[in-house]
């Protein structure tokens, strides 16, 4: 592989009066994993689409080999050796795997794809995940019948079908299990040693610390520092990244009580994934779900909310219900935060105001008291703190973790009784995720019942007391106090019960 | 993509660039058409533009429905509301009001009977409003048997079609107030809210609680009504029925939808979009139509015309990378 350099210098970047890039600066090389590090909305995607060439800087340059280079269009980088994993996905969802990977670069014979041959490559691309992903993923598989992590693991894959000399992972591990993380992070040592330079971009601070060598840090469209991974630590990045940050350190994790109702009894619980699933949940609780991606973690909680058929018996708060709609769900107090923002969280080119208030606008009368949700939308968007331009900007301008806010926030207006979170805190940076966490223990307080999935073992760790992991359909182990460590979580995951 | 373009497309909302292109032309007109450019000239286009307006308020919120929404069976069902109330009544005033009712549920039942096609079948919109169209047809040629009996009530020519107040005729009042309450519906309920969200992804507004196929066939519901209250609407002005006089209106309807900056994909859009579109339509047409200039060069001047807008309109649906 031919060595590369690049230097973005000074790249500044604006929407109208928004900034989203005031001053980026960054350096990597061939063999080297630069880590861009940075808070919600600190401009990380902007830079990575301005190598790209998605997104035209209003001004600085970026250096190829020390040559001053301006790319027009993403195939022109992609012609420099750059690729990239794009955060939001630029899968075509009713095209097929193989399709979408080799989009525009198909392989061609007078004027004719060759079919088989795109088959066996893209055959051979996924074999580089062998194991890590569902029956489903197959070449000819249609991209919107995929799960959020198999759709991940295609666009990695596509980033990957252009041979490049630079990648930019933009958090491409944000819905990835950790075995499938474990995975990227072999393929990246060894694209390091054939020479590749990596741009990785995570808001999860371990994985930083493992795959990292450099890093690069971002404020507020400003690049403030770049540190040695060796000879820093997490507070000094975390320092770097927001002022005056707290990260979460609890001592000891909230009792749960058990003289609280019942909120949440299920029995045998069945859908096409479910093998029969039983669980109890009581007020105040929050309850952990473990386990690698597509274990049933999905359908238990979209069963729970009426999204999707099931057999077997749910008792909500002592009465047995079946939902035929999430509607009906809702009517009882539940709230769904949906596991991909894109496809089930969001409406992109509508304003954040009615993407909050789209469960909630019958709460507001006919017409639409509108002053009063406006009200109620800028308080819950303030409390999540959201970098935005204004309630009316429409979501598609929000940094991806902005955007994922807005999707929690849609839900915490309606102040459920019981709330189910599917991998809630993808995409979101440092600071919010303990600001979420405390937001979770104020909820909890209140008497609100949580299940709670999500990818990453350390949130699970850090904030339950109990978890359920799942394998295969089936609970395989419920882990608690001194049971609950690393070790037990990956040794369930894998169907081992504990 | 020129910046240029770009930066007037981000700045001035389509609506506005419509109607701004309405009055353009208008005085503009009196340029080409010595005369062209007077008062009397500006009420007619605007009574004009009303029918077409009206005609096209439930084609604004079947577009905005998306998934390939689109209502080809008005033009049909401004036939039949026409029919209805020229018979029904029979030149006899006292009738309007239970005609008028029974108008708009016949339109709404029809309409109801797309949207179910649409949700529970899971017809394309295309398809069954266009054999919905035929079905429609088949009725009235049964109903009428070909002879087309019955009158005009005189209080409707003078209530919607002449000068009501000062010059004004009624039926611009009557569009300006259905302007204003589709602003409501559109911008203020629960329901319009709903709307904009199925136009745009369906799985999400599903997990959100709306009851998806409820507000297609509501929405189809409604585009019938309104286009069956056309046909009422349009016989104040024509005075007579003829088996084809809501189908030249189809067209026009969709374009007026169009111009007025909705997103054909659904998901985007306003009424006084296509009340601006229908304006520009009506001026186009009045202008056209006062240089004499022969009907197929009147097509063409007018499918450029709706090609440019669409170009400046752009592709609103920004295509994430
Ligand atoms: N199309 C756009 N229009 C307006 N503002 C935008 C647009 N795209 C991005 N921005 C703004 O630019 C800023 C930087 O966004 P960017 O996506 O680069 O953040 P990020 O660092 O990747 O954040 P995250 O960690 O949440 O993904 C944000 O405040 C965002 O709101
Ligand atoms: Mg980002």
């Amino acid at each position: 592989m031919k060595a590369i350099s690049v230097q973005v210098e000074k790249a500044v970047k604006t929407y109208g009066g928004v900034v989203a890039l005031a001053e980026g600066n960054l350096t990597v090389q061939s063999g080297e994993v630069m880590a861009l590090l940075g808070a919600n909305g600190s401009g990380k995607s902007t830079l990575s689409k301005i190598l790209t060439g998605v997104i035209a800087p209003n001004g600085g340059q970026v250096l190829i080999d020390g040559k001053a280079t301006s790319f027009g269009s993403p195939q022109e980088a992609r012609k420099a050796g750059i690729s990239a994993v794009y955060q939001e996905l630029s899968l075509i969802p009713d095209l097929t795997v193989a399709e979408n990977i080799w989009l525009s670069h198909e392989p061609i014979r007078g004027g004719f794809i060759k079919w088989q041959e795109m088959r066996a490559n893209t055959q051979q691309l996924l074999d580089l995940f062998k194991g890590l992903y569902g029956t489903n993923l197959q070449p000819d598989a249609l991209i919107s019948t995929l799960t959020p992590d198999e759709r991940q693991l295609v666009e990695i894959l596509k980033a990957l079908s252009f041979d490049p000399r630079l990648i930019i992972l933009d958090e491409a591990t944000a819905s990835l299990d950790s075995r499938q993380v474990n995975r990227l992070f072999e393929l990246v040592q060894t694209w390091k040693s054939h020479g590749m330079a990596i741009v990785f971009v995570s808001h999860r601070m371990e994985e930083i610390f493992r795959i990292a060598d450099k890093a690069t840090v971002l404020r507020n469209g400003r690049t403030v520092g770049e540190r040695v991974i060796a000879e820093s630590n997490e507070r000094e990045l975390v320092d770097l990244m927001i002022e005056g940050a707290t990260i979460l350190q609890r001592e000891r994790l909230p009792v749960v009580d058990e003289q609280k109702p019942v909120r949440l009894a299920v029995e045998n619980l069945r859908t096409n994934v479910l093998r029969g699933v039983s669980l109890q949940l009581r007020d105040g609780e929050l309850l952990g779900l473990g386990g690698l991606q597509g274990q049933g973690q999905s359908d238990l909680l979209m069963a729970l909310f009426g999204a999707i058929r099931c057999e077997g018996q749910i008792v909500l708060s002592g009465q047995a219900r079946t939902f035929h709609h999430p509607r009906a769900a809702m009517k009882a107090d539940v709230a769904l935060v949906p596991g991909d923002r894109g496809s089930e969280g969001l409406l992109l080119i509508r304003s954040i105001l009615e993407n909050l208030m789209l469960a909630s606008w019958s709460r507001y009368r006919t017409p639409i008291a509108f002053s009063k949700a406006r009200a109620d939308g800028g308080q819950i968007a303030q409390e999540l703190k959201m970098v935005m331009s204004s309630l009316d900007a429409p979501v598609n301008s929000l940094s991806g973790g902005n955007a994922q806010k807005v999707v929690i926030g849609k839900w915490l207006l309606r102040s459920p009784k019981l709330l189910l979170l599917n991998d809630p805190t993808k995409g979101i940076d440092v600071g919010a995720k303990a600001e979420f966490y405390n937001l979770l223990d104020r909820l909890r307080d209140a008497g609100t019942a949580i299940l709670f999935y999500s990818s990453d073992d350390d949130e699970l760790l850090g904030l339950c007391n109990r978890v359920l992991v799942l394998h295969d359909g089936e609970i395989s182990a419920e882990l608690r106090e001194d049971k609950l460590t690393r070790e037990n979580l990956v040794a369930a995951s894998m169907g081992a019960s504990a | 993509m020129n910046t240029s373009l770009n930066r007037i497309r981000s700045l001035i909302p389509p609506p506005l660039i419509a109607l701004m292109l309405a009055v353009f032309l208008f005085v503009f007109g009196g340029v080409l058409a010595p005369g062209f450019t007077n008062p009397d000239q500006a009420v007619n286009i605007a009574r004009l533009a009303a029918f077409l307006g009206i005609i096209a308020a439930g084609q604004t919120l079947v577009i905005i429905s998306g998934g390939e929404g689109i209502d080809l069976s008005s033009g049909a069902l401004v036939t039949l509301g026409a029919i209805l109330t020229y018979r029904l009544t029979g030149g006899d005033d006292a009738m309007i009001l239970p005609a008028l009712l029974l108008v708009l549920s016949v339109g709404a039942l029809i309409g109801a009977l797309n949207g179910i096609g649409i949700a529970f079948l899971g017809m394309p919109p295309l398809v069954i409003t266009l054999g919905m169209a035929g079905v429609v047809t088949g009725v009235i040629y049964f109903y009428t048997q070909g002879q087309l009996i019955g009158r005009t009530p005189p209080a409707m020519g003078r209530w919607l079609s002449q000068a009501l107040i000062g010059p004004i005729p009624g039926v611009i009042i009557v569009w300006v107030l259905l302007g204003l309450g589709m602003w409501v519906l559109l911008e203020r309920t629960a329901f319009g809210k709903q709307l904009f969200a199925i136009g745009i992804n369906r799985t999400a507004a599903r997990l959100s609680g709306v009851r998806v196929n409820l507000i297609v066939v509501l929405t189809y519901m409604l585009s019938g009504a309104l286009a069956a209250l056309g046909g009422f609407v349009l016989l104040g002005f024509t005075q007579t029925v003829f088996l084809n006089l809501g189908q030249p209106y189809l067209f026009p309807s969709i374009a007026a939808v169009v111009v007025g900056g909705t997103v054909l994909a659904g998901g985007k859009g306003s009424y006084w979009g296509t009340m601006a579109g229908a304006l520009v339509l009506q001026v186009i047409n009045s202008l056209l139509l006062a240089l004499r200039v022969e009907e197929a060069f009147q097509l063409i001047i007018l499918g450029t015309i709706l090609l440019v807008l669409l170009t400046m309109y752009g592709r609103q649906r920004s295509v994430r990378q």
